[in-house]
């Protein structure tokens, strides 16, 4: 494994194949498909440097130079051979002075991923720091007092915290949408739009007086500054954060909840989806093509106008998983086709759409996946404004220091490979280009049918998920070729950082295929079996959303069964002489919890809930989202340090203390001895100290993981036997169960519920594998 | 509510005024020559506003809009005055010239009791156009300046006429007329006779025609003299000479006979020219040029007079009554006046003829007619039924104070007939029409009794069961009381148990005197649970001001800004008055008054197809929440959209989102515009280019200009009225709004258009912020329903109006203020009884301000009369007149143009082609025989042809405004405006003696406007002052501060200077606009330029382009009754 977290480190991909296999009849075979994780900006190592100009690149194909490339120092004029299409390239005059013993760093074997930061040359606009980040709040106000007072705590923090650089916009809606002239001065000026209409930009333009004091520029403009709108005009809703800091403060102390009445029987009016139309059509027009985010904080489900997901009649009730399947939502598709246009607004914009969505009930969150996902926003859940997982995920996105968020915008990313291989597509945060070209399969899935895709938000996190096809066919003479039995390829990722400047970080990978027969151990030399789970579970989610009738359990574990029977060492209907690989060994425990996970297991689930774990799942990388497949226990007692424990409910015990993550739920499980010597508060006994520290380990282990994730994770406390437990029993492994012949240990706890355990699944799985 | 003053007891004392009214003037004054004084004064000192508190809005209209009865003695001065000046001014040969409007006062005059002097003056002038018209020479040799002295002279005929004449005009005129005059006689009065020849000159006018010839044939030189230039001047064209044969000229019943008319006949021919000379006082009056005359006239006659002069006599009536009312009415003149009125009531006067011999009656076609324009000063006391019958009221512009004894006021309900003809044969056949004209909420002289409010208690006002009328002093009690007969519907009713009194030996109930709901013409009853639908509406001040570029750069915006923060404090205190404020530009702009919040919020509503109101609290807020809020926003909205450039007007979004914002309550809209609504719902095109166009190339009709473009207005205005919101538009432009369109929603919504065109933000804020303040301050109510109910055999077949018509039955009002008058006509279903009367009862259920629901109750109880002489006798010409100003204006954006004024001109031919034929038994086809109470009608049809709202080449706007001025506009008000008031200001000083403010009003005649002069005329709109062009220094200095003609720009502001001349200018001015409720729009015209024309343009009775002289005209009007008879 720890190669890979090397390559990892190096490259910041994990490939499930890392060896791969040479032909598209092996790669049939292989039931995972050749893909790779790719998480653009995550941090390099440090020694890598930051190259202050501009990467060279093939005549043909685009290719930027690599470690790969050939260098031929011969010829009078040196010349650089591009790895993809072998085209010969000249050095620029810049280069004049490279030789053998002088490279330049993107040529240094160890730069496989590098980064190149290019002073724009339209610098004039978005190299200027202030329009650099922009930041539209789109505040729900149809929620109870309560919440809007945690709310308006909230933002009043964060417009602390954000860079004085940064420009800010505030519309607020509930049954009318209103957006905020912060730079009116004098007094507080708003603009009110109904919200059941849609408007069009255009509409929009003409409205809020963008032209009224210039011409209007003809037909097939966006506008922004380029475009012929007037500094001022944008400058009347977006300001600087130090500019605007007081207006917002006092717009945002005398925020009232919406004053138009609700009758008891109704839920409130709430037009979420003008709202959301509105702020982007206001991004639309005033930075169109720079990076900016719209933040929005919902507190329920929109009622009204474009995008509403449920009538105001409370006798209609949220649409469930079942409604969905049965097709029974009467809104659903409106209300998705209805953010799919919102969303390609927003990618052509190169825009972001944040969703903070807090409530008991579903918001919508379902319906607004489509727009949050292809504009790379962030999405946070939580039943509350009040909730620390709002409350401390917002401040996670502003703070600055270690852990921030590393957000950049605008990202557009290209990819360059060999030409026998193939790209079916992205699942993950972003959206295609539509750039056709030969590199294209004819297989698509997520984001296909492109080579580019663009990438609106992005941060560290940020993990995408490419799926290839191998094209080669099988053919004696490439077998021969083992001198050229290399994949390239190259991941190129263009982006507006934080700092409003311009880079471009390239990665070039390289990785050796196989063919014919005899391959088996090469091919399982090479499997990363996380990296084959997450795949699994990306593509098993995207499936579910995409592919009616799918049924996903039956196609987990037809793929596992096939690679068992591919991989797997045994007689044939023998299951007691079934062996895997160390390399593949855990891969059927992770298919175990992934058909048991949130992903796949939907009933007891909101829509909204599955949506926002599979956005989380697809953006995330391969160690958290093995986290989210396959949740880690680990254990604290007495009389040993913390040690990993077994996701089985043979782990609980009287005396320890566990601590569960499921990544997006943490929690802190106390045995029932703990619990009650802690009841007795024996900790706060100067003679108890090591229970003290015994409970104090597990919650910094907590705060750290806190710490770096984001969301925020939510933080179950709970003691064995307590109602909150259910947090952890579910993720167990079900080996003792009421069910069970076996009696739980002393201290120990059994799982009511009918589904099998790992052990009964195994042996299905031998059983099968073997036929 | 807005009850003026009825229901207050309190509120009115009768005197009060006086002092009041001083103030207020001062305050207005003030407000003119300065507007910076104007905003401060307003607010304190406006009469107004010191009154609002209690009634609120009732004070202020007493003092601004009825004049307090000016001091008394104002007749004289009036005549007085006028002498001398005309005198002065004119060189004596001037005073023959005028001759034309002479001839049929007189014998009018000469009729009534009053002074002798009226009769020459009518004479006198009608020569002098005769004149002049005649001769072509002669023309050339009178001097411009000749005429207007003749004016003055007029002036001169008032009673003072002896003294008068000897002075100035009857120096010089009068001695050769004098000669002329037979007449004189007839008034009996030493220069009478004098007057007298003149009368017979009067009738000049038509004279003119006559005179004319005669001229012609006469020694030029005399006429020449006589007549002056001014004959020149006057039209005398051939036309005239050619008619003039024919027509009769004469004017002077007197001379020739009762009916004067003188044709030339008027063997007068050498008397003509003698009664030009009209010497005796008439000079002035004597010819045609009205003026004189008219003067002269009115003030002898009083009430005849008044007809004719109404609006000049309206002018100075007020003024004098003002005087006279409060002091109490001289007993002398208020006699006169009973008399005058209550003569023809009582017996159906003389009939025609002995009219004719006495004088008048038939009044002849004098021009000299005319000149009777007298004003009258005294105050006249009207009591409303004497001798157990209904007394004729007296002419709507005079000054008269009403006893109510059972009909109701005349200010509440007139009739076109003062007797109600039994078949409708008998009325077709005058060519009269019946019709009413009511305004409900009147303004009372303050020296009235105020209207008595009844409680009935739960139960409600006792009704008759059937016809739903509302009991009245009219309704008979029978079998002890224990039953009633309605008086409209003839069926018996139960008298309720506990209404229940027993009779006395007259028939009458024991309790009559003291229950005013049975003594009582108006009375005033509360509304219990079941009038109303729902709580009565709060009063709710929605004001709504144009932001786009056009209106901050003209400072309509700032303008009206600062109208509203000075019309603030002068809102009712209390819970129930709202307020709300949003401007517009290409979007609206609600603001968000709420006091819990540090500061007001702009709520910009983008969508002008679809608007929509932001929010459902916290626009629409209580006065006393939000005052502060409220007055820091007024002055800053002006600068907060000094940088914004949008051109676009976004009216009737704007006017939608208002009205959804108050829709739950109804309310008031006062809407600022400023330019063309050019986007959003509503939004008009510039159809003006179009229409001008199309005038010239005749391809469309012009007057589908004067229509609403297309229907969306209307909708809306419908739409707001289902929700009681009354829209008042004040339009402050520069540029074509389309006023034809936009003044859909005023008219349906009982709302009001005010014109500022072209608007000056330095000239015209001072009227607007009073026109703004009068709007919300007069008496006025909401939700109001009214339903005039008529005697069996009478239906209402239309109202006519600024209402909503939500069904044929009733005229709904959003809103209805003092100021709003409705035409009510009716038919005959069938033969009336001519011993039962004719009942008419005005229901008006509407809600004060105070939020007190209220239904005020008017009865008018006339005769029936089988005879057409009678009809004759008794039609009340103001209200007759302001019901055919109506009918046209309604035809104009139907008919064309041409039409209508045919239409016009018929009238006034068959009323006195009927006249003649059958109630004229002997007559000469030379004369044209008048009924003494018609006998200004021709001259107020010319003036109505030659109006703006009827002349061809006006700006459309203008026109369309006019058209919906005159929509609701009350009889008293209709007068001046076609016939405006016109005084001479440069030699005030001169007049000291006058008690009366407003000196003697001239003719409205270029033959009495001198190059030296400086005249001011007014039509309750505007006022016009006119500079001559060799005026002297001193007095331009004096008056306006400057020292030549050239100096005076258009936006010039009226200052008061320390001098005599300066001091009384401005006094005159606030005189005319405490009259006129109005703050009039001062305009400087200048000869020569443009603004000269457009004054010029007022002189009707002068040949132009819009329509033919005076004398012309009558001579046509002859010659077309002629043809009908034969």
């Amino acid at each position: 494994m720890t190669e890979f977290l090397d390559l990892e480190l190096q490259d910041s991909v994990r490939m499930p194949w890392n060896v791969l296999p040479g032909t598209k009849a092996h790669a049939a075979n292989c039931a995972i498909p050749i893909a790779a994780i790719y998480t653009p900006l995550k941090t390099l190592p440090e020694a890598t440097p930051l190259l202050p100009y501009s990467p060279l690149r093939c005549r043909s194909c685009r290719s930027v130079i690599n470690p790969f490339s050939i260098v031929d120092f011969s010829s009078v004029n040196k010349i650089w051979i591009c790895s993809f299409c072998l085209q010969r390239n000249h050095f620029p005059p810049l280069y004049q002075s490279i030789s053998e013993q002088n490279f330049p760093a993107e040529l240094f074997p160890q730069y496989t991923t590098i980064e190149y930061e290019t002073p724009a040359p339209q610098s004039q606009d978005k190299a200027q720091p202030g329009s650099s980040n922009v930041f539209l709040f789109v505040v729900d106000t149809c929620v109870i007092e309560e919440e809007l007072g945690y709310l308006k705590s909230a933002l009043l923090q964060v417009l602390g915290m954000v860079p004085e650089n940064c420009l800010i916009g505030l519309i607020t809606f509930g049954t009318y949408v209103h957006v905020h002239e912060l730079g009116f001065g004098l007094i507080p000026k708003v603009h009110v739009f109904k919200g059941t209409k849609e408007v069009t930009k255009d509409q929009l333009l003409d409205q809020m007086g963008f032209f009224t004091k210039r011409p209007r520029p003809t037909t097939g403009v966006i506008a922004g500054v380029r475009d012929g709108l007037s500094q001022e005009s944008v400058a009347r809703f977006l300001l600087p954060a130090s500019d605007c800091e007081f207006v917002l403060n006092s717009i945002l102390e005398e925020l009232q909840k919406d004053p138009w009445p609700v009758p008891s029987d109704q839920r409130a009016a709430r037009c979420t989806g003008a709202a959301l139309n509105l702020a982007a059509h206001l991004l639309g027009a005033c930075v169109p093509g720079s990076g900016a985010r719209i933040m929005a904080f919902l507190g329920g489900p929109s009622t009204e106008g474009p995008g509403a997901i449920v009538s105001k009649s409370l006798s209609e009730p949220l649409r469930s998983h079942k409604d969905l399947d049965k097709d029974s939502a009467p809104h659903y598709h409106k209300a998705v086709k209805f953010y799919e246009a919102l969303s390609k607004q927003l990618v052509h914009q190169g825009h972001v759409l944040d969703i903070f969505a807090c409530a008991l009930d579903q918001v919508g969150v379902a319906e607004l996946k489509v727009a949050v996902e292809k504009t790379g926003g962030l999405v946070v859940l939580a039943e509350s404004f009040g909730h620390s997982v709002f409350k401390d995920s917002l401040r996670c996105i502003f703070q600055a220091g270690d852990h921030d968020l590393g957000l950049a915008s605008n990202g557009i990313f290209e990819i360059n490979c060999s030409k026998d291989i193939k790209i079916q597509g992205i699942i993950g945060p972003c959206a295609s280009l539509d750039k056709k070209g030969p590199l294209c399969s004819e297989t698509v899935i997520g984001q296909g049918n492109t080579t580019a895709w663009k990438l609106c938000g992005l941060d560290k996190n940020t993990s995408l998920c490419i799926i290839f096809d191998v094209a080669k066919k099988e053919s004696p003479d490439i077998v021969s070729q083992s001198a050229n039995n290399q994949f390239y390829f190259q991941f190129l990722t263009y982006y507006q950082h934080s700092n409003g400047q311009m880079r471009l970080r390239a990665t070039t990978l390289s990785r050796r295929w196989v063919a014919g027969p005899g391959i088996k151990d090469e091919l399982i030399s090479g499997f990363d079996q996380e990296a084959a789970a997450v795949v699994m579970a990306r593509q098993v989610s995207f499936k579910m959303e995409t592919e009616a009738e799918f049924d996903p359990i039956r196609w987990l574990d037809k793929s596992l069964i096939h690679i068992c029977t591919q991989f797997g060492e045994y007689q044939k209907d023998n299951p007691s002489s079934f062996g895997l690989s160390p390399r593949l060994s855990i891969f059927p425990q992770f298919m175990f919890h992934l058909r048991r996970s949130q992903f796949v297991q939907v009933f007891n689930n909101s829509p909204d809930e599955t949506a926002y774990f599979r956005m989380i799942l697809n953006r995330e990388n391969v160690s958290n989202s093995v986290v989210m497949i396959q949740p880690s226990l680990i254990s604290y007692a007495f009389n040993s340090g913390p040690e990993a424990a077994l996701l089985d409910v043979v782990s609980i015990a009287a005396d320890k203390i566990l601590l569960l993550d499921s990544y997006f739920t943490i929690v802190v499980f106390h045995g029932a001895s703990i619990a009650q010597w802690r009841k007795a508060g024996y900790h706060e006994l100067p003679e108890h100290q090591a229970f003290s520290q015994l409970l104090q380990a597990p919650r910094s282990d907590t705060d750290a993981i806190i710490r770096e994730r984001f969301p925020v994770p939510r933080l179950v406390i709970c003691d064995q036997h307590g109602s909150q437990a259910r947090f952890l029993l579910v993720k167990l492994n079900p080996s003792a169960t009421y069910n069970s012949d076996t009696q739980a240990a002393p201290g120990g706890d059994i799982i009511f519920t009918d589904d099998v355990s790992f052990e009964v699944f195994s042996d299905h799985l031998q059983r099968l594998a073997v036929q | 509510m807005a009850t003026p003053r009825g229901p207050r007891p309190g509120a009115f004392p009768p005197n009060h005024n006086p002092n009041a009214l001083a103030n207020n003037l001062q305050n207005l004054q003030i407000n003119q020559s300065n507007r910076q004084e104007l905003s401060s004064a307003g607010s304190d000192g406006s009469p107004w506003t010191s009154n609002t508190s209690p009634f609120g809005q009732q004070p202020p209209p007493f003092a601004a809009g009825q004049p307090l009865p000016p001091p008394p003695g104002g007749f004289q001065t009036g005549p007085t005055p006028p002498a001398a000046p005309g005198q002065s001014t004119l060189p004596p040969d001037a005073m023959p010239t005028r001759p034309a409007g002479l001839t049929p006062q007189p014998l009018p005059f000469a009729s009534r009791p009053p002074p002798p002097g009226v009769l020459p003056m009518g004479s006198a002038p009608p020569v002098a156009p005769g004149q002049s018209t005649l001769r072509p020479d002669v023309m050339p040799a009178r001097p411009t300046d000749a005429t207007l002295a003749s004016q003055h002279l007029p002036f001169a005929s008032r009673p003072p006429p002896p003294g008068v004449f000897p002075s100035s005009v009857g120096g010089p005129a009068a001695p050769p007329y004098s000669g002329t005059a037979p007449r004189p006689g007839p008034l009996g009065l030493p220069t009478p006779p004098q007057m007298s020849s003149n009368g017979p000159a009067g009738n000049g006018p038509p004279a003119f025609a006559p005179g004319m010839m005669q001229s012609g044939s006469r020694p030029p030189p005399p006429m020449s003299n006589l007549p002056r230039p001014s004959v020149g001047q006057v039209q005398p064209p051939t036309m005239l000479s050619s008619q003039a044969p024919s027509q009769p000229l004469q004017t002077r019943p007197g001379f020739g006979g009762p009916p004067t008319f003188v044709s030339s006949s008027v063997g007068q021919p050498g008397p003509p020219f003698s009664t030009f000379p009209r010497g005796p006082m008439l000079p002035g009056s004597s010819n045609m040029p009205p003026p004189p005359g008219s003067l002269t006239f009115s003030p002898p006659v009083q009430g005849t007079v008044q007809s004719p002069g109404h609006r000049h006599g309206m002018e100075s009536w007020p003024q004098q009554p003002p005087q006279v009312g409060l002091s109490h009415p001289t007993p002398g003149a208020m006699q006169q006046q009973h008399q005058m009125f209550g003569m023809p009531p009582g017996p159906p006067p003389f009939p025609n003829q002995s009219m004719a011999l006495g004088q008048t009656d038939l009044s002849q076609v004098d021009i000299n007619h005319i000149p009777p324009y007298s004003s009258s000063s005294a105050v006249i006391l009207h009591e409303t039924r004497m001798d157990n019958h209904a007394n004729p009221p007296p002419p709507a512009t005079s000054t008269y104070i009403v006893k109510d004894n059972g009909n109701c006021s005349p200010r509440y309900m007139r009739c076109t007939l003062n007797q109600v003809p039994c078949t409708v044969d008998l009325l077709s056949t005058s060519a009269m029409q019946l019709t009413l004209l009511v305004q409900p909420l009147a303004l009372p002289h303050p020296s009235e009794e105020p209207i008595h409010v009844v409680d009935f208690g739960e139960s409600g006002p006792v009704r008759c069961s059937r016809c739903k009328g509302y009991i009245n002093p009219f309704m008979k009690f029978i079998d002890q009381g224990k039953r009633f007969i309605c008086n409209l519907c003839g069926f018996t009713d139960e008298t309720p148990h506990e209404y229940q009194c027993n009779l006395g030996p007259d028939g009458r109930r024991r309790d009559a005197d003291e229950r005013p709901e049975l003594c009582q013409g108006t009375v005033e009853f509360i509304a219990p649970k079941e009038y109303m639908v729902r709580d009565p509406m709060p009063a709710v001040f929605f004001f709504l001001v144009d932001v786009s570029m056009h209106a901050i750069q003209t400072g309509a915006t700032a303008a009206a800004c600062s109208a509203i923060s000075q019309v603030i404090p002068h809102l009712p205190e209390g819970p129930r008055t709202m307020v709300a404020i949003a401007t517009f530009d290409s979007t609206v702009h609600f603001y968000k008054l709420k006091c819990a919040q540090q500061q007001p919020s702009i709520l910009v509503v983008p969508d002008v197809q679809d608007v929509y109101t932001p929010l459902t609290s916290d626009i629409v807020v209580q006065l006393a929440e939000c005052r502060q809020h409220l007055e820091m926003l007024l002055d800053s909205i002006p600068g907060m959209f000094q940088n914004h450039r949008t051109t676009d007007s976004a009216f009737g979004a704007a006017a939608k989102a208002a009205f959804l914002a108050i829709k739950s309550t109804g309310g008031k809209l006062l809407v600022f515009q400023s330019i063309l609504p050019s986007i959003g719902i509503g939004s008009l095109s510039a159809r003006e280019a179009e229409g001008r166009s199309n005038i010239s190339t005749g391809e469309k009709e012009p007057h589908k200009l004067l229509q609403p473009v297309d229907k969306t207005l209307q909708t809306m205005a419908t739409e707001f009225a289902e929700y009681q919101v009354c829209v008042d538009l004040f339009i402050t432009t520069q540029t074509y709004v389309d006023v034809a369109s936009l003044s859909v929603v005023p008219r349906t919504t009982g709302g009001q258009v005010y014109y500022y065109h072209p608007f000056s933000a330095l000239s015209d804020l001072a009227k607007l912020s009073n026109d703004l303040r009068w709007n919300v301050t007069r008496p006025q109510g909401f939700e109001a329903v009214m339903r005039v109910r008529c005697s069996e055999g009478i239906q209402v077949q239309e109202y006519s109006g600024n209402f909503y018509k939500r069904n044929r039955a009733d005229a709904d009002f959003p809103a209805i203020d003092c100021d709003k008058a409705i035409m009510v006509s009716l038919k005959h279903t069938d033969k009336l009884q001519q011993e039962s009367g004719c009942s008419f009862q005005c229901a008006l259920l509407y809600t004060t301000i105070y939020g007190q629901r209220r239904i005020r109750v008017s009865t008018l109880y006339l005769l029936c009369t089988n005879n057409l002489t009678s009809l004759f006798v008794a039609p009340d010409l103001d209200t007759l007149f302001s019901c055919i100003l109506k009918q046209a204006a309604n035809e104009m954006t139907s008919a064309p143009l041409s039409r209508v004024k045919d239409k016009a001109t018929n009238v006034c031919i068959n009323i006195l082609h009927s006249y003649s034929k059958f109630c004229v038994t002997k007559s000469s086809s030379a004369l044209l025989m008048m009924p003494e109470a018609l006998k200004f009608l021709p001259l107020y049809t010319l003036a109505l042809l030659k109006s703006h709202g009827l002349s061809s080449d006006g700006r459309i706007d203008e026109r369309s405004f006019w058209l919906n001025y005159v929509s609701p506009l009350p009889t008293p008000s209709v007068i001046p405006l076609i016939y405006p008031r016109m005084i001479a200001i440069h030699d005030l000083d001169e007049k000291e003696s006058e008690d009366s403010i407003i000196p003697a009003i001239i003719p409205l005649s270029n033959m009495h406007i001198s190059d030296e002069g400086i005249y001011l005329l007014e039509n309750g709109i505007d006022c016009l002052v006119y500079v001559g062009a060799s005026v002297q220094q001193n007095v331009l200095t004096q008056l306006f501060g400057i020292s030549s003609v050239e100096e005076i720009s258009n936006q010039f502001t009226l200052q008061q200077y320390d001098n005599l001349l300066s001091k009384k200018l401005n006094d005159i001015l606030n005189e005319i606009r405490r009259e006129r409720c109005s703050y009039l729009r001062l305009k400087f015209c200048k000869k020569g330029d443009s603004s000269g024309m457009m004054f010029l343009s007022n002189m009707v009775e002068d040949r132009m382009p819009s329509g033919a002289a005076y004398s012309d005209f009558v001579a046509h009007i002859h010659s077309q009754v002629q043809k009908k008879k034969a």
